[in-house]
């Protein structure tokens, strides 16, 4: 019973990463830019959210640090694909491989590795914490109670207000978009940087609120996890919430195996979140639904005329 | 790429390598040392085969980006013969390579036909394979295969009649092997049949599905050739430089073989040259490692940094093509 206590009381820890990083990936996709770039702005994010952390020692700062970080790396993804239009898969490549090295080079050359840092306290939501069982599901660190809001606001934002719409336009008709006077690359650019940001603290949150150190690598595929969830939710923003709850349900039951005593093979275990995703991809595509709701432009890049 | 060769340079100093010493340690060392040279060329071969594999995929318009996982599979496929001395000594070489290509080649069969059948995103299937061929080879290494005589999470050692024997004068099989299959990727996307029709696929699918090329045969061909290729990686590795399979053999060639394919542009005679850069980069990686402790993961990043660099020149050099013909 105990075990069931502290597993529902864990998923929130491990839904939240995959709920932010799939959110941002939302956000930038839906003005029409594949964003494969994930999994490295996650590890920029976390690996500066530990610097910080270890630097100025107030949580809320380092994670506004580490979120700024992710944007500003991001910059670079969006001169390749806007400026440059370079193929977004390469540049989305490109760009985690890229924080792959500077993230490890970095956490190495700065000393980070393996430093604790202090984290945030949880907050108990009473009377919800008192509940049996799924008590502990809401007794958690602020940023957790802030994930729904910012879905709301995100949801709002894209839906009820002139920079949203103009956002989804971009990104479903570039051309149209542009006739109509928006600017094309200005949204998508600034799609980019918020969208890195989320992606950014989602990474953050793993290092500096979950493991609360940092290891080179240690968002071990998250990433792309959080890829084939936007996929899979369709590019909506609640069924990617939900998607990322599963995918946090299957993260929290890992630990719990392994203190339960049951014997699996632990690697077999390790591997059950890639296989799952892999399955649910499988699933999906099997029980094939309309496509329309992806982006009319993603992945395209946006050439207005040349003008003489 | 010079411009890129450039800023590597700048990040290697700004990391703590005196100036001089890079010139030094880079170009001198690396390529007029014969020693060195050898490494090069050595580490070179399994760099030729990712990228190749890389190659193959690509030119069918598929983004394998499982290349570590297939070059998993291949290496655990010949270390299984190894260890449970399949064949006999003369014929277990062979049989390893057969098997290496086997392994990666399986590997790779469940996200082209996943592809070709429900249209399931290739990039996220053959990562997500990878993490979980990763967990496989953790499992075997400090599991099951794991040699008792030995702390690490390595496997028992390669017999030395399951090695890629040296040629004399400190040159490894490896190398003419990798030439040959350089020489019959580029016999098959020049001049077979199967070639001409993946030109096809990746100018436009539609158009070469109107005219009635096979297109989802010539892309399971390719992709099916690429794992191949990757699992024999895996094997150049395990057999070639490590002499046993160890938990963290493949690291960074995956990325490599994706980078030489692109620095390539799928072109198999330009991926043994760009290969051949990479292991430079390797094996000087591997020395400033040593000398100055920076971590691999440098390698890493000046990979990405020439990738930017060549891909953005592109830009600027199409960019100057169309203002000349814009006139004004």
């Amino acid at each position: 019973m105990d075990l069931i206590t502290s597993w529902i009381g864990n998923i929130p820890e491990f839904a939240v990463p995959f709920a932010l990083a799939a959110l941002g990936l939302i956000i930038t996709e839906k003005s029409g830019v594949l964003a494969l770039g994930a999994e490295g702005l996650m590890l920029v994010g976390a690996v500066i959210g530990v610097g910080a952390a270890l630097t100025v020692d107030n949580t809320a700062v380092a994670l506004a640090i580490a979120m700024i970080a992710a944007s500003v790396v991001s910059l670079l993804f969006a001169l390749m694909v806007l400026v440059m239009r370079i193929n977004q898969v390469i540049s989305g490549l490109v760009l985690v491989f890229f924080c792959q090295g500077l993230t490890t080079l970095t956490g190495t050359l700065m000393g980070w590795t393996n430093q604790p840092v202090s984290g945030l306290g949880a907050i108990a939501l009473w009377p919800l914490s008192e509940l049996p069982y799924v008590g502990r599901f809401f007794i958690q660190n602020v940023v957790v109670y802030l994930v729904p809001v910012i879905f709301v606001v995100a949801v709002w934002a894209l839906n009820r207000t002139t920079p949203g719409l103009r956002l989804r336009a971009v990104g479903e008709n570039p051309q149209a978009a542009d006739a109509a006077g928006i600017s094309v690359l200005g949204y998508r650019l600034a799609a980019i940087m918020i969208g890195a940001a989320l992606i950014g603290l989602a990474g953050a949150f793993i290092a500096v609120l979950s493991n609360k150190l940092w290891i080179s690598n240690m968002t071990a595929g998250r990433g792309w996890i959080a890829v084939a969830l936007v996929i899979f939710a369709r590019w909506s923003p609640w069924k990617a919430l939900a998607g990322a709850l599963l995918f946090g349900c299957i993260e929290a039951l890992i630990p719990q195996l392994a203190a339960s005593g049951i014997k699996l093979p632990q690697y077999f275990v390790f591997m059950a979140p890639y296989a799952i995703t892999l399955g649910v991809m499988i699933w999906v595509a099997a029980s094939k639904r309309d496509s329309s709701s992806q982006p009319g432009a993603l992945g395209t890049p946006f050439i207005r005329e040349e003008r003489t | 790429m010079i411009l890129g060769l450039l800023l590597s340079g700048a990040i290697l100093v700004v990391a703590g390598v005196p100036a001089g010493e890079l010139l030094n340690e880079f170009v001198i060392l690396t390529l007029f040392d014969a020693q060195s040279l050898k490494s090069v060329l050595f580490q070179a071969s399994p760099l030729i085969m990712v990228g190749l594999a890389g190659c193959l995929a690509f030119r069918a318009k598929f983004w394998n980006l499982g290349l570590e996982g297939q070059m998993i599979f291949g290496a655990i496929g010949a270390t299984a013969v190894t260890i449970w001395d399949i064949g006999s000594p003369g014929m277990r070489l062979p049989l390893m390579m057969a098997v290496a290509m086997v392994g990666g080649l399986l590997w790779a069969v469940a996200p082209v036909l996943l592809k070709l059948k429900l249209q399931v995103n290739e990039i996220v299937s053959t990562l997500m394979l990878n993490y979980i061929a990763i967990n496989v080879l953790l499992h075997l290494m400090y599991g099951p295969w794991k040699d008792p005589k030995d702390a690490f999470p390595y496997s028992p050692k390669y017999d030395s009649f399951e090695l890629l024997p040296e040629l004399g004068s400190g040159l490894s099989l490896s190398i003419p092997i990798a030439i040959v299959i350089a020489l019959i990727v580029l016999w098959f996307v020049n001049i077979s049949r199967a070639g001409l029709y993946l030109r096809f696929v990746d100018k436009s699918p539609k158009v070469a599905g109107a005219v009635g090329v096979p297109v989802a045969k010539t892309i399971l061909i390719a992709v099916l050739f690429s794992g191949a290729l990757a699992g024999l990686a895996g094997l150049m590795v395990a057999a070639g430089q490590e002499g046993r399979l160890t938990h963290s053999f493949y690291v960074g060639y995956g990325f490599s073989g994706i980078l030489i394919a692109f620095l390539a542009r799928n072109n198999p005679i330009a991926a043994t040259c760009a290969a051949l850069l990479i292991a430079t980069l390797f094996v000087s990686g591997r020395s400033l490692q040593v000398f100055y402790q920076i971590p691999f993961a440098m390698v890493q990043l000046i990979q990405a940094v020439l990738v930017i660099c060549v891909a953005s020149s592109d830009f600027f050099i199409r960019h100057r093509i169309r203002r000349v013909q814009g006139g004004d």
